[in-house]
């Protein structure tokens, strides 16, 4: 009997710090999230998007991560979500790009030749919208991802120029095989969402709008996107053709993500309906 | 809740992916005036295919055309796929080229007026592909190339998505030039119901940027009744006038300037894709041989007032259509996207400048060399 209670006693000891350690790793958690990703505050924005002229475009409050996901914290949403491994993963949501530069045996990432700290990419849009929801959030929508990136401070008409030019020569040179970590390139909003551009391209929620048939994608599809003269006009248009070329089930080597989230909390909720 | 925002959102996503097969209606061939039109539907896929990245008889490197070398029509399976590949375009500017094949211009495929022609392209744009390790499932154009590798063509990955627009074909772009993405292959038919030179291109916007970043080539189309002049004919060479728009980047490379290539003021206008290629490798003839050049000018944005020093045009045939012949002409002007075929009586040993008399342009590299010898 007191053998017993012994047993039963370690027990609970035993369950008290499960509880501990589950509850403790739940604050790094949230602290995590509160570090990781920031508050984008509500506002308006010109998309180059022609659907709506002239209008600015409203959007509301909305929390983003503050750096792309990364090789490492993509490794720990695999260990948790076999069925998005590489030789788990139907078909139907990658192409034969998903993960190839993850070599190492069973397609793990070697962190010697990838970086743990590298932005993911060989992902498709099902794997990075099954990311976000793991991850208690969403993929942010093309506008809300536009509207962030838009939030820069310039100095000069000038400033924009050069850094417009900069951006649209990134495009046609970015060497994908030596991707920098994430937080690297030292451009950040305001707000304090870092690598917009100059890292790799995002997956958005809604990559290739309804409006995108209409556009069917012709020639005379950049002129309509630059019709508000913003010096970001013409990065942006090649951003939005990209993206609207590319189906849900690209994975390539410039294409990662970041995910966006409705509160803060919404990690801690998830966690919560778990336990 | 979750669980059926996830769902949700992979409905979504699968309905993007099946889109594109809602959206193009399946034609029937007809024909009109003795031509073939109503191609069937472009298939988009996924393949492993690893094998070499141009396959097909009748295709060649600047300058050569394969001459045809069968009667009537043929029907061509070919394959040209984009691959990513740095090269260099002038004595030590070298840049990322975004390619059709993995030079720049592509290679030229030379068909008959009448012929079909299946075609596949991959989007090897993330791949690293070599281009001079010929095999024999591969085209002329690869033995070619690894003979002589003067662009010093390496590989390198961009992944972008891409298309194809053959302006050769006469089918609707909506479905036959569609964009595909890296890893993708699409294959359709078309018919070359028009002779002439044509050129092909990238039509994936910014079509400006694809094609400056070297995404263009020439098909030539020999008319079925052939042209007047064939039988005297000695030298057939092709001749492409493009524009490159670069400066100089962080490393070694040089990038794509997109505010020149917005006001048309390229850094390097050249012939065949380098600016000294042509008088490095200058094309050979004979006093008194009749030399034919399809020369085409690919462009993106510029003109060509193409001109060769010392030489007269004895038959020009704009677009290369054997009705559209004129004579005696100093000077052809070529358009963006347009081709002559022309025949000229080369007069005696020596050196002839092949130039666009533009000269802004010739000084930025837009000059070649036919060299002649002696008479025989």
């Amino acid at each position: 009997m007191k053998l017993l209670t012994n047993i039963a006693s370690v027990a609970t000891v035993l369950s008290r710090w499960t509880i501990m350690v589950a509850l403790l790793s739940f604050a790094a958690d949230i602290a995590w999230a509160q570090q990781n990703r920031v508050l984008v505050p509500s506002g308006s924005f010109h998309s180059v998007m022609p659907e709506v002229e002239g209008e600015a475009v409203k959007v509301n409050t909305f929390y983003l991560d503050v750096t792309a996901v990364t090789n490492e914290k993509f490794e720990k949403f695999l260990d948790q979500n076999k069925n998005w491994q590489p030789n788990e993963v139907p078909a139907v949501f990658t192409n034969k790009g998903y993960l190839k530069h993850w070599k190492e045996e069973g397609q793990r990432p070697d962190y010697e030749d990838v970086g743990r700290e590298r932005p993911v990419t060989n992902v498709s849009w099902f794997a990075a919208n099954a990311y976000c929801q793991w991850a208690g959030g969403r993929l942010p929508t093309l506008n809300e991802w536009e509207y962030s990136a838009q939030l820069m401070d310039f100095d000069s008409s000038t400033e924009i120029n050069e850094f417009t030019t900069k951006l649209v020569s990134w495009y046609s040179s970015v060497d994908t095989k030596n991707i920098g970590e994430v937080g690297s390139t030292g451009i950040k909003t305001r707000v304090g969402v870092k690598d917009q551009f100059g890292l790799i391209m995002e997956w958005v929620e809604d990559f290739k709008p309804p409006v995108a048939d209409e556009l069917s994608l012709d020639c005379g599809t950049v002129g309509r996107m630059q019709q508000l003269g913003n010096a970001y006009s013409y990065a942006a248009s090649i951003r939005y053709i990209t993206r609207m070329s590319y189906n849900p089930r690209s994975s390539t080597s410039m294409i990662g993500f970041r995910c966006a989230y409705d509160d803060i909390d919404s990690k801690f909720k998830l966690e919560e309906e778990e336990l | 809740m979750n669980i059926s925002k996830i769902t949700l959102s992979f409905l979504i996503g699968l309905l993007f992916t099946g889109l594109a097969n809602f959206a193009y209606a399946q034609t029937e061939e007809y024909k009109l005036d003795g031509m073939t039109f109503g191609m069937p539907e472009a298939e988009v896929f996924t393949e492993d295919y690893d094998g070499p990245p141009v396959v097909g008889e009748y295709l060649t490197m600047l300058p050569n055309l394969k001459p045809l070398d069968y009667e009537g029509n043929k029907h061509h399976e070919v394959r040209i796929d984009i691959v990513a590949q740095e090269i260099e375009v002038a004595d030590g500017v070298k840049y990322k080229a975004w390619t059709f094949g993995g030079t720049v211009p592509g290679p030229v495929l030379h068909v008959k007026e009448g012929d079909k022609i299946t075609f596949v392209m991959k989007n090897r744009s993330d791949e690293e592909v070599t281009i001079t390790e010929p095999t024999k499932e591969g085209s002329p154009f690869m033995q070619q190339v690894a003979e002589n590798n003067f662009m010093k063509a390496q590989p390198g990955t961009m992944p972008m998505p891409h298309s194809m627009d053959f302006h050769a074909g006469t089918v609707a772009k909506d479905d036959k030039w569609r964009s595909i993405s890296p890893g993708e292959s699409i294959k359709f038919d078309w018919v070359a119901n028009y002779p002439g030179s044509y050129i092909y291109h990238c039509g994936t916007p910014s079509v400006l940027m694809h094609t400056a970043m070297g995404q263009h080539g020439v098909v030539v189309v020999s008319p079925k009744d052939g042209y007047g002049t064939d039988y005297e004919v000695d030298k057939e060479f092709v001749v492409v006038q493009s524009e490159y728009y670069l400066k100089k980047g962080a490393g070694d490379l040089y990038q794509y300037d997109f505010e020149a290539a917005q006001s048309v003021n390229p850094s390097h206008v050249v012939f065949n894709g380098h600016q000294t290629i042509l008088h490095d490798q200058p094309l050979e003839a004979n006093a008194g041989d009749r030399v034919r050049l399809h020369v085409s000018n690919n462009g993106p944005s510029g003109t060509s007032s193409f001109h060769v020093i010392g030489a007269i045009f004895d038959r020009v045939w704009l677009e290369g259509h054997p009705f559209n012949e004129m004579r005696g002409m100093q000077t052809v002007l070529l358009g963006a996207s347009s081709s002559a075929t022309i025949d000229f009586i080369v007069p005696e040993e020596g050196k002839y400048i092949l130039i666009d008399h533009e000269f802004a342009d010739a000084e930025k590299g837009a000059t070649g060399t036919l060299k002649a010898g002696p008479r025989k």
